[in-house]
């Protein structure tokens, strides 16, 4: 085992972690930046698709920089977010994201005239290279500048657990590189978590392979507070067939160079969606698609499963080519395009809550603690406002650096963390592989804790689990012990997060006892912003869980109602 | 509209350069797909790093095929059902992450992305070191990616957002980003295959040195000093790397063949090879290897007798003709064609 002494560890490699490493660097602190996967290429920032002008940058008007701040709060989060933080962020990509992300090389897209090429309509959005495939060229120019800048990488390494001190603060990270097997105790004066938005908690997922909730189930069991747990996005349009591409979608957004974008017709070939018929102010429709597919579900036109159709046959094969990927699914399906409509499904998506942050500084309620991107609980994703959030990280950590001290190695915590990853490599009992139990739990989420929630199926999702946890997760069995690329040994470390974060999300689902855009519940159909308009504060007591409701500000925007049907509400 | 829930015939796709081959065989993804009906076994070999001893080391399994199934799909139904402890890496399942790569039947194909077959033998990337079943060991690509320093430096500093740049002026740069780092190329790429023979950077970090080195904000000083350490005039321009490239980014026609231009451009010294051919052939209508190596090697190319004796035996090389320096009817075509240049930067 190494021990490896940091100023600050940075886990995740994505838009958040590699920005916030960026920063600490350019201020003259270390980082480490520790990714399950490899920098740059893992995670959900790879799939972002365009980039939203924000402000009045690119010549938006004062209507279109409003509109992008109202779809934001509303569309995106339905309310439940700090809007003195969104105005923040809204200033600062405008001011200083674009400039910066240009100067070091990326490419925003133009056409031969030398315009940057922009979609259209009430909202408008830009492209790295190319619509559908902006973080591709984005993450790479991220990895290039980590590369550049000398930062060190552990890649394909899991974080297994947060090492506290006495008091509770964090005072680094453990973890395994699962290609050499090799453990690395990390030592750091302040830990940041950046591990994404996305989990793979549901038999229908865009969460990547390496994405199991590490970074809640970690921030949980160190004691931070957690909120919102239960606000699930989900994509709509995301192809049934085959498994392995359940999160390639036919994006609904406006399009590059177009006036038209996606539609969605049910199985009778009724079209039950298409944005900028719909809603020109839904950018990323995809919580207003939802509710027209609950619609045709519940009137037996669709599942949930599969069963409709999405696709570009009221578009010109060019006007959607020109500047976007989105012909690249059905070409290489060999299927006609744009005449072909494409069986699609819902996946589940971001996962709106998370770690409880203070949104000034990223500190979590533990002390030596900070999250940024989609692991925080104080807003749901954009890949400019994940970036944003590695800025503040890094100035919070900065900021409280001198008060944060290098513990020594706590030796009976990492002692005690090798025995636990030893014990999972060496799992020899006759039940089920590690791969195996995380099926099952995704299966209990998407049959219990799906689309359309209630209290009776949520109470019989954690019998489930609870079954899970103690018949079956003593029993795991494991083929193959050796050290070097066990991908067993890492689902069976895997699985211990996914049903840890797994429950949370049940508990926090039946403590909302509301629906709120992509949130159904069939047993409290309502909207309910006179009681709901509040994070879901999660926090651990003793061995069990407590809740509390803590309203937010609504400096800029307001739902304008008290309760309303939530299938009603255009947001 | 076509019907929702119809699976069409398939379009075949236009023939293009880079799929010849496949197309003449009707052999897209698609045509391969509709051959085959949910339920049908798949017969997959996998090559595996540890199998019982005594048998061969590829391990093989009965896969049910799915709807529109990738060798991906094929990959997780195996490790599901079949064998746990089968090792093989891949993140995002959709060609964005590029890290699925194997090799199908002897092909290079992005996982993800490519329909299965009802034979299929999969094995790791070539040209890198094996960790563990179809894992392979990515780091010598990353250091020599690394080692070119793919990124922009600029010679004034930047003013504002926007700044002037056009699509034309990109359209090179613009194709190499899409590459996903998925090592396909590297894996297919013979000059790769010869390992330390050469010092040949391989077609991905070309690639990814071609994102910024063509693209006309980055200043020529920088761009020189990454293309010496490429090995660029190595490229045999086999094409196999286009061929591969699950992306379909022309490699050797959009970045290499333009790297070398600039190359030949910046650092003249590089590019003596070429300059030689063209110069021989504006000169004398043919390819006069005596000439060539001759020029390239100077006085060197003499102190190997055997083989120039050989050469001449075998009618490869023709000292008289060489020293005359006799031209070909084509000659005067020639010249006209490649211009009067000297050769010499």
């Amino acid at each position: 085992m190494r021990v490896v002494t940091t100023d600050v560890a940075v886990i995740g490699g994505g838009a958040a972690g590699c920005y916030a490493a960026l920063s600490l660097s350019k201020r003259g602190i270390k980082p480490l930046i520790i990714c399950k996967g490899l920098v740059g290429k893992s995670g959900a920032s790879l799939f972002a698709g365009n980039l939203v002008i924000s402000g009045r940058a690119l010549g938006n008007s004062e209507d279109n920089a409003r509109n992008t701040a109202e779809f934001l709060i509303k569309y995106h989060n339905q309310f439940l977010i700090d809007q003195n933080w969104a105005r923040r962020c809204g200033q600062w990509i405008e001011q200083v994201y674009y400039p910066e992300l240009e100067e070091a090389g990326l490419y925003f897209r133009r056409d031969d005239s030398g315009e940057i090429v922009t979609s259209p309509g009430k909202i408008r959005s830009i492209a790295a290279n190319v619509q559908g495939n902006s973080g591709v060229p984005f993450m790479d120019l991220r990895r290039k500048q980590v590369i550049k800048a000398g930062i060190a990488r552990m890649e394909e390494t899991v974080a297994t657990s947060l090492l506290q001190n006495p008091d509770g603060s964090v005072a680094g990270v453990f973890c395994l590189n699962y290609i050499t097997g090799e453990y690395t105790a990390v030592i750091a004066r302040a830990v940041i978590l950046a591990t994404g938005y996305s989990d793979r908690l549901h038999t229908r997922s865009t969460g990547t392979r390496e994405m199991s909730a590490d970074g809640i189930a970690l921030a949980w069991r160190a004691g931070a507070t957690l909120l919102n747990m239960e606000m699930q996005w989900w994509h709509t349009n995301d192809l049934a067939h085959p498994p392995s591409w359940q999160r390639m979608q036919i994006y609904p957004n406006p399009m590059l160079g177009s006036e038209k974008s996606a539609r969605m017709l049910n199985s009778a070939g009724e079209e039950f969606f298409n944005q900028q018929q719909d809603d020109p102010l839904a950018f990323g429709p995809y919580t207003v698609q939802l509710k027209a597919l609950v619609k045709q579900v519940r009137a037996g036109k669709a599942r949930y499963e599969g069963g409709y159709f999405a696709g570009f046959d009221n578009c010109d094969p060019a006007e959607v080519e020109t500047y976007t990927t989105y012909g690249k699914t059905f070409r290489q399906l060999g299927l006609p395009f744009p005449a072909h409509m494409a069986e699609t499904a819902v996946s589940s998506h971001y996962r709106q809550g998370g770690i409880d942050v203070d949104t000034a500084t990223m500190r979590s309620s533990v002390p030596g603690l900070y999250a940024a991107g989609g692991v925080g609980g104080h807003s749901n994703g954009l890949i400019g406002l994940a970036t944003y959030d590695g800025h503040v990280a890094a100035e919070g950590v900065a900021r409280d650096l001198a008060t944060l001290k290098q513990a020594s190695v706590p030796q009976t915590l990492i002692e005690a963390e090798c025995r636990r990853l030893e014990s999972l490599r060496n799992s020899y009992g006759n039940g089920p592989a590690p791969g195996r139990l995380k099926e099952d739990l995704r299966a209990v989420m998407w049959e219990k804790a799906g689309v359309e929630k209630n209290a009776s199926d949520l109470r019989s999702a954690l019998d489930d689990i609870e079954r899970i946890r103690v018949e079956l997760m003593p029993g795991m069995k494991i083929r193959n012990s050796g050290k070097s690329a066990n991908y067993e040994w890492l689902d069976a470390i895997d699985v211990m997060n996914m049903i840890d974060v797994c429950e949370l999300v049940i508990h926090s689902s039946l403590e909302r006892k509301e629906s709120r855009g992509p949130f159904i519940r069939t047993d409290f159909p309502l909207t309910d912003n006179d009681n709901w308009l509040a994070a879901n504060v999660l926090t651990k007591s003793g061995n069990g869980l407590r809740f509390e409701r803590r309203p937010y500000e609504l400096p800029i925007f307001a739902p304008g109602f008290s309760t309303k049907d939530n299938l009603e509400v255009a947001w | 509209m076509i019907a929702p829930g119809d699976d069409p015939l398939p379009a075949l796709s236009p023939v293009d350069g880079r799929r010849i081959g496949q197309a003449e065989l009707h052999d897209t993804l698609a045509a391969r797909n509709l051959r085959l009906t949910p339920g049908d076994l798949l017969t997959v070999k996998v090559r595996r790093s540890e199998v019982p001893s005594g048998s061969e080391a590829y391990q093989e399994f009965q896969v049910p095929y799915q709807k529109w199934m990738r060798l991906l799909d094929a990959l997780n139904w195996i490790a599901d059902n079949a064998a746990a402890d089968l090792a093989f890496r891949w993140f995002c399942g959709s060609k964005m992450c590029g890290t699925c790569a194997v090799r199908m039947n002897g092909r290079e194909v992005l996982a993800c992305w490519e329909a299965v077959e009802p034979n299929m033998v999969i094995e790791p990337l070539r040209n890198l070191p094996v960790i563990r079943d179809l894992v392979v060991d990515r780091t010598a690509y990353e250091d020599r990616v690394a080692s070119l320093e793919p990124w922009i430096e600029r010679r004034e500093p930047y003013a504002e957002f926007p700044e002037p740049l056009t699509h034309k002026q990109m359209k090179d740069a613009s194709n190499a980003l899409d590459c996903i780092s998925c090592m396909c190329c590297y894996s297919a790429c013979p000059v790769i295959g010869l390992g330390n023979l050469t010092d040949f950077a391989g077609p991905a970090p070309l690639v990814q040195l071609g994102q910024t080195a063509l693209d006309p904000r980055n200043d020529p000083e920088k761009v020189r000093r990454s293309l010496e350490r490429t090995g660029i005039f190595n490229c045999v321009s086999c094409y196999k790397c286009e061929e591969v490239c699950p992306a379909h980014i022309p490699i050797v026609s959009r970045v290499i063949e333009p790297l070398k231009a600039k190359a030949a451009q910046l650092v003249p010294e590089m590019a003596r090879h070429s300059f030689a051919l063209r110069n021989i052939v504006a000169h004398r209508g043919r390819v006069d290897p005596g000439a060539l190596v001759l020029s390239v090697q100077g006085l060197r190319a003499l102190s190997n007798l055997r083989r120039i004796w050989r050469l001449f035996v075998r009618g490869k090389i023709n000292p008289i003709k060489t020293l005359l320096g006799m031209k070909t009817d084509a000659a005067a075509a020639a010249g006209r064609l490649l211009g009067d240049e000297t050769g010499k930067p």
